[in-house]
C-alpha cells in the first residue's frame, strides 16, 4: 500500500470539498431533505400498507346455504372449499350454532326468549389466501349447488386495493421528483467544482492522466455528498422515530399503527445506498459532461 | 520521431490553419517553428500532443498515429510528449515542488518515483532551492523554469514549447534557452515555436517556417529572417502581405 498516493488522493478530494463548502453543504442538505422526505414516506406507506393488509386479510365471504341444505350438505361443500387452492379456511357455523350467536349478540337488548323458531341459514365464512381474489373465489361459491347467497364487504375491499395501488403510484412520482432534484443539485455542486479546478483538469490532461484519475475526486466528492445527506436524514429519522412515533400511537389509539415486520435496520441501510447512489451517479454525469468537451 | 504527412486543419470557422504540411523531425533533434500569429504553428503542436485532430492528413509521433489515435490511449502519449506554454501554466496556490510533483502524482506515480524525478528535474532547471515557493514569488524565468521541470518530470522523449520567451526579457530568455539546448544534449527532442528573432538566429538550429499553414522554408542552421528569394514566395503565398527592408539588405514580414 503506497500511503503517499493516498494522501495525495484524499487530499484532492478534500481541497475539491472545502474549494466549494456552501454549494456542498446546500447538496447535503437536499439529500438530507430527500431522504427524510422519502423515508417517511416509504415508512407511512409501509405501515399503511400493513394496516390495509391487517383489514384486507380479515375480509370474510359469509356462505348462506338455501332452506333446503342439510348440515351433510353444508360438510361436504366445507369440504369442497377447503380444496380450492385459494381458499385458506373455511368454516362451517351449523344453524343451531348461528341461533346461539346471535342470543349472544342481542342479549340484553331484546327478550331472546322470544326466538322461538330459527330463521338462520346454514352458513360457511371463508377466508381467501390473497385478498385480491375474493371476488373469484366469492363468484365460484355462489354457483356452487345449495347456495343461496354470498356476502362479503366488496367496496371496502375494492376501495382499498384501489387506495394502495394510487398510494403506490403517486409515492413512485414523488420518489422520482424527489430524487430527481437531489440529482440535479448535486450535479451542479459538483460542475462548480469542476469549473473551480478547471486549470488543475487542463494540466491532469496536458501531463497524461487518465480519466477515471480525473473523475474520481469529484466522483468521491459526489458520494460523499449523498452518504453525508443520508446520514443527517437517517439521524432525523431516528430520533421521530423514538421520540415522535410513540406519541403518534398514543394520540390515535383507534388507528392500529404499529411498524413490527419492518426491519428498521435494512431499511436505514436503503436509504444511505440511495443518497449514496445519487451522489455518484450525479457527480459521474457532471464530470463526463465535461471531460467530453 | 516527429512525422507529418499531407496534414491539412480546418478549423469550424472556416480558418485554414495548416495546409498540407509535410515535415520529418528525426530523434533527439532542436527545432525552431518560426513565422506571425495565425501562421498555424501552435496548431502544429497541438497537433502533437493530440490537443487536436488533423481534418486530413497522418501525424506520427514516436511511432503512435496520433490522428486515429483512441481518446483512452492519449494519456499514455501525452506522458511521453511535454509541454510548455507562454503563460507558463502553474498552479498558483502550490509550491515549485508541489507544482512538479503533480504531474507525476496525477500519473499513478509511486511516492518512492515522486521522491527520487521531483528533485531530480529541480536540480536540472537550477531550482532547487526555491522548491517550497508559491510561483508568485517568482520571477518569469523562474515560473518557466518550474514549468519546463512539469513538462520533463515523467521523462518524455519530446518536449514542445509554445512561446516559451513570450513573456520574459532578454536575460531570462537566454537562460531558458540554454536550458532547452542543455536538455537537448541528454537526447530530448525539442520543438519551439516562437517570435523571438534573436533567440533563432543565436542558436542557429534547424529553423522550419510557415506561412499561412504551409512550410516555406526549412533550413538545418538557419536564422529567423526570411531570404529575399523566400520573401518573393511568401509575397506569392500571402498576396496582401505587408514586406519592408529590416536595414540589412534581408526582407522580413511586420508582425505585431
Amino acid at each position: 500500500m503506497d500511503w503517499g498516493k493516498v494522501r495525495f488522493f484524499l487530499s484532492e478530494v478534500g481541497n475539491n470539498f472545502t474549494r466549494s463548502i456552501v454549494m456542498q453543504l446546500t447538496a447535503i442538505g437536499t439529500v438530507t431533505i430527500m431522504i427524510v422526505l422519502l423515508g417517511t414516506f416509504l415508512f407511512t406507506q409501509e405501515t399503511l400498507g400493513k394496516i390495509g393488509g391487517d383489514i384486507v386479510r380479515q375480509i370474510e365471504i359469509s356462505v348462506f346455504l338455501n332452506d333446503k341444505a342439510t348440515p351433510a350438505d353444508a360438510r361436504a361443500l366445507t369440504l369442497a372449499l377447503r380444496a380450492d387452492p385459494q381458499v385458506k379456511t373455511v368454516v362451517y357455523i351449523p344453524k343451531t350454532e348461528g341461533l346461539r350467536q346471535m342470543r349472544e349478540l342481542l342479549r340484553g337488548q331484546i327478550d331472546t326468549s322470544l326466538l322461538t323458531i330459527n330463521p338462520l341459514p346454514e352458513k360457511l365464512r371463508v377466508q381467501v389466501v390473497d385478498p385480491e381474489s375474493v371476488h373469484a373465489v366469492a363468484a365460484r361459491i355462489v354457483k356452487k349447488p345449495n347456495v343461496a347467497n354470498v356476502e362479503y364487504q366488496r367496496d371496502a375491499v375494492e376501495r382499498l386495493l384501489r387506495l394502495s395501488e394510487v398510494m403506490g403510484r403517486i409515492g413512485l412520482g414523488f420518489i422520482v421528483l424527489l430524487v430527481l432534484t437531489a440529482a440535479i443539485i448535486i450535479s451542479n455542486t459538483i460542475r462548480l467544482t469542476v469549473y473551480a479546478r478547471r486549470r488543475e483538469i487542463a494540466i491532469m490532461q496536458l501531463v497524461g492522466a487518465s480519466n477515471t484519475y480525473i473523475r474520481l475526486p469529484f466522483i468521491c466528492e459526489g458520494f460523499i455528498d449523498g452518504f453525508l445527506g443520508a446520514l443527517l436524514a437517517l439521524v432525523l429519522l431516528a430520533v421521530g422515530r423514538w421520540q415522535l412515533w410513540p406519541k403518534l400511537l398514543s394520540a390515535l389509539p383507534f388507528i392500529p399503527l404499529h411498524d413490527a415486520g419492518i426491519d428498521l435496520r435494512l431499511f436505514a441501510l436503503q436509504l444511505l445506498g440511495v443518497g449514496a447512489a445519487v451522489g455518484i451517479v450525479a457527480s459521474w454525469i457532471s464530470v463526463g459532461r465535461y471531460l467530453r468537451t | 520521431m516527429i512525422s507529418l504527412r499531407g496534414v491539412t486543419l480546418i478549423y469550424p470557422n472556416g480558418t485554414r490553419a495548416l495546409d498540407g504540411v509535410d515535415l520529418e523531425i528525426a530523434k533527439g533533434s532542436f527545432v525552431f517553428l518560426v513565422g506571425h500569429s495565425g501562421t498555424g504553428k501552435s496548431s502544429l503542436l497541438r497537433l502533437l500532443y493530440r490537443e487536436q485532430l488533423p481534418s486530413s492528413g497522418e501525424v506520427v509521433v514516436d511511432n503512435i498515429r496520433v490522428d486515429k489515435l483512441k481518446r483512452s490511449r492519449v494519456p499514455a502519449l501525452r506522458r511521453n510528449v511535454g509541454v510548455v506554454f507562454q503563460d507558463f501554466k502553474l498552479l498558483a496556490e502550490r509550491t515549485v515542488w508541489e507544482n512538479v510533483a503533480f504531474a507525476l502524482q496525477v500519473t499513478g506515480a509511486r511516492t518512492r518515483d515522486v521522491m527520487r524525478q521531483v528533485p531530480r528535474v529541480l536540480d536540472l532547471v537550477g531550482l532547487a532551492h526555491k522548491s517550497r515557493v508559491f510561483p508568485n514569488e517568482l520571477s518569469g524565468g523562474e515560473q518557466q523554469r518550474t514549468a519546463i521541470a512539469r513538462a520533463l518530470v515523467n521523462n518524455p522523449k519530446i518536449l514542445l514549447c509554445d512561446e516559451p520567451s513570450g513573456n520574459l526579457d532578454p536575460v531570462n530568455t537566454n537562460e531558458i534557452m540554454d536550458l532547452l539546448h542543455r536538455i537537448n544534449l541528454k537526447g530530448t527532442t525539442v520543438v519551439i515555436a516562437t517570435h523571438n528573432a534573436l533567440v533563432v538566429d543565436r542558436m542557429r538550429r534547424r529553423v522550419i517556417r510557415l506561412e499561412h499553414g504551409k512550410i516555406l522554408a526549412d533550413e538545418e542552421r538557419g536564422f529567423y529572417h526570411v531570404t529575399t528569394t523566400e520573401a518573393g514566395a511568401i509575397d506569392a503565398a500571402a498576396g496582401s502581405a505587408t514586406r519592408v527592408n529590416n536595414g540589412l539588405g534581408q526582407s522580413t514580414l511586420f508582425s505585431e
